[in-house]
């Protein structure tokens, strides 16, 4: 046997060897039989000088312990299966949490186009009323955005708009009928401006 | 010296998974355990069973122990309340207590293994152990003995040995180790020899 590493055991069974050394030593503490036998008998040597009586000092009692032992898992192993179980029932929760984030976006996104004024009039598609006779333009959802044209589309030909603006009439305040007439005289203009500045730079090229 | 640092590190082993760092654990505070428990039980395989139980707990909730004290306050936490709570068991009902024990097939392997130690052979082993280590001590020199002593029986630390006995720490620690080397030469003859069967079973 080793001195040096008798004379660190001792000292580590005072707790008086530095921490450095005593992780190795009770490294090697933990597999060396004949090292555990020593430490167990400097122990056996302290309760002599304790004078414990009625300690039997031959008593099998760590080897009883450390039979019931073999029966109990160790430690570690007991950590192992709880990272399975996480994992195992993990995997689904950073996607199930994309989903429901997707799903949240998707149903935000949905209600500010319902909130969203329609650039050629005061109402809404969702909101506006659709009676049989009115075409009704669908929108297909996209999330690009497209590009900016310089003059926006009118969604409906405006003397129909009209005609049934002015067909409600009957139900549909001073004010706000004439705010919307006003809209499509002032937008049509300058979509049929637009079309004329087209044809004249085609006519100059020409 | 940080106190503790030495069961520290053990106790970080078996909460690796390293068993046999529990083992060593045991095999240091087994008396010390037992002892206490004599406090509240004259019998000392009732004792030795308790001390048993307690190091179980002990093992099943180290994953819990973060160090906060000694592990041996903690470990003499766990030993006095399993004390108590056999002594009332044993006190409510004795008979019961006595049936339980009966009902496990690793308890009549115990009581089996009491009943080897109990019996004259086993007193007179442990009195021939306490002879062997007197002599070695009586016959240890003076400095020697004196360190030994201090350390074992006054609890107190190299540093405090060293102010005791007007010499450096190393001195301590090498008078300590010495004294226990000598102690020890003839100790482990004797285990080896005819205690082999402590040695194998403790």
């Amino acid at each position: 046997m080793n001195e040096e590493l008798d004379s660190q055991l001792s000292a580590m069974f005072d707790d008086e060897l530095p921490t450095s050394e005593c992780e190795l030593l009770a490294r090697r503490l933990a597999r060396d039989e004949l090292l555990k036998a020593r430490w167990g008998r400097y122990a056996v040597v302290g309760a002599v000088i304790r004078a414990e009586r009625g300690v039997r000092l031959n008593a099998p009692l760590a080897g009883r312990v450390n039979a019931l032992l073999s029966a109990e898992p160790d430690h570690s192993a007991a950590a192992v299966p709880a990272q399975k179980s996480a994992t195992r029932f993990g995997w689904w929760q950073p996607v199930a949490g994309g989903a429901l984030a997707a799903g949240v976006a998707v149903v935000s996104v949905l209600w500010l186009r319902s909130q969203t004024p329609l650039p050629g009039g005061g109402l809404s598609a969702a909101r506006a009323p659709a009676p049989a006779t009115m075409p009704v333009v669908t929108v297909a959802d996209s999330y690009v955005v497209p590009p900016t044209p310089a003059v926006r589309p009118m969604l409906v030909p405006s003397t129909e708009l009209a005609n049934y603006v002015v067909a409600h009439s009957v139900v549909s305040s001073p004010v706000a009928r004439r705010n919307l007439l006003s809209s499509f005289i002032t937008s049509e203009p300058a979509a049929a401006g637009a079309e004329e500045q087209k044809e004249d730079a085609k006519v100059h090229a020409q | 010296m940080s106190a503790d640092v030495s069961d520290l590190s053990l106790v970080r082993r078996v909460q690796r998974g390293d068993k046999g760092a529990f083992d060593a654990l045991v095999l240091k505070y087994q008396h010390k355990l037992v002892k206490l428990v004599m406090r509240y039980v004259r019998n000392p395989a009732e004792a030795e069973d308790i001390a048993q139980e307690a190091f179980i707990k002990a093992y099943r909730a180290l994953p819990g122990f973060r160090g906060d004290s000694a592990f041996y306050t903690w470990l003499y936490r766990i030993a006095i309340n399993t004390a108590k709570n056999a002594v009332v068991s044993r006190d409510r009902s004795p008979i019961e207590y006595n049936l339980d024990r009966n009902s496990n097939d690793e308890s009549n392997d115990m009581q089996g293994h009491m009943k080897d130690a109990e019996t004259p052979e086993g007193l007179v082993l442990t009195d021939e152990i306490r002879s062997i280590v007197n002599g070695a001590i009586e016959a240890l020199p003076e400095d020697l003995r004196t360190a030994i002593v201090l350390r074992e029986l006054e609890g107190l630390s190299y540093e405090e040995i060293a102010t005791a006995m007007d010499c450096p720490v190393g001195t301590v620690r090498s008078r300590i180790f010495r004294a226990r080397e000598a102690i020890d030469r003839q100790l482990r003859e004797v285990f080896e020899g005819g205690l082999g069967r402590a040695e194998e079973l403790g």
